[in-house]
């Protein structure tokens, strides 16, 4: 007697065809709450494992990884040269996956800060979906899928602005997170 | 020269119609217990112990960005942050969570 896999779910049946098109994905908000969870699980072993087999270099897979995202995210913007400007049209394109804003302390008048040929500004993220899977999956915070958001933010102001530019990480929380974003005029 | 910046008033309104400029910080007494690890952690010198009390209080509260890292390290769970921008916790297990509102 062949053996049959019991399930508590209902099994769909219906027809299909190659060139039907689907028009909805189906199932219920739990089913991809648990597909949501599978996923984030996944994706930090992953980072995991990557770190435990290349070490730092894991810092750069990822990075790249992230980057060549953002460059994809970028190229939904309009170009500018105005760097508050970028960060307000970026925040509205990234702002499903990453909710950030501009941030200074409060007795500084503007918030960028030039600096010879860079300008500098302070990002705060406070939604992340790289932090959630990091809690998720109790990872801690500045390891290389930080670079995910290190590189998605680069690419996507190197693409908006045809610049070059740098993120560093200078604190992290379980609520926010901030970042300098560093941009070189001389890269243009 | 622009006389009126758009983006920057749009910017601004956001911030303030959701409140972030806004943040209240709440120390319990009570609960503190003086460790200062609030002070060191935190990013903007948003705290200072009060020598006199030996307990924490909030200085520059203007300054806080709400990263919450204090909350995480204060081992008493004395303070209370209000108005502030909540992440979306997409990490909450709602089965786990159901169960343990059951045992607590």
């Amino acid at each position: 007697m062949a053996y049959e896999i019991k399930r508590e779910e209902k099994e769909i049946f219906g027809n299909f065809k190659p060139e039907l098109i689907p028009d909805e994905c189906g199932g219920n908000i739990d089913d991809y709450e648990e597909a949501l969870h599978v996923l984030m699980k996944f994706v930090g072993s992953m980072s995991s494992a990557l770190e435990q087999v290349s070490g730092r270099g894991a810092n750069a897979i990822v990075y790249q990884a992230g980057k060549r995202m953002g460059h994809e995210a970028g190229k939904m913007v309009e170009k500018t040269d105005d760097l508050e400007k970028a960060m307000q049209e970026l925040s509205e394109i990234l702002g499903a996956e990453f909710y950030f804003d501009m941030w200074k302390p409060e007795g500084q008048d503007g918030y960028t800060i030039e600096k010879g040929d860079e300008t500098v500004v302070k990002l705060i993220f406070r939604d992340c979906v790289v932090r959630q899977t990091l809690r998720r999956t109790g990872l801690p915070q500045k390891g290389p899928l930080c670079y995910l958001l290190y590189g998605y933010t680069v690419g996507a102001v190197e693409e908006v602005m045809d610049i070059r530019g740098k993120l560093d990480i200078d604190h992290v929380g379980p609520n926010a997170c901030l970042k300098t974003l560093t941009i070189k005029w001389s890269g243009k | 020269m622009e006389l009126f910046n758009t983006t920057k008033f749009f910017h601004n309104l956001k911030k303030v119609l959701r409140g972030v400029d806004m943040v209240e910080i709440e120390i319990d007494e009570n609960a503190c217990v003086g460790c200062g690890s609030c002070v060191d952690d935190c990013p903007n010198d948003v705290y200072e112990m009060d020598e006199s009390k030996n307990k924490t209080k909030v200085v520059n509260a203007e300054d806080c960005m709400a990263c919450l890292s204090c909350h995480e390290i204060c081992p008493a769970e004395a303070m209370e942050h209000k108005n502030i921008h909540v992440a979306k916790r997409l990490y909450i297990d709602r089965k786990v969570n159901d169960i343990i509102k059951k045992i607590i």
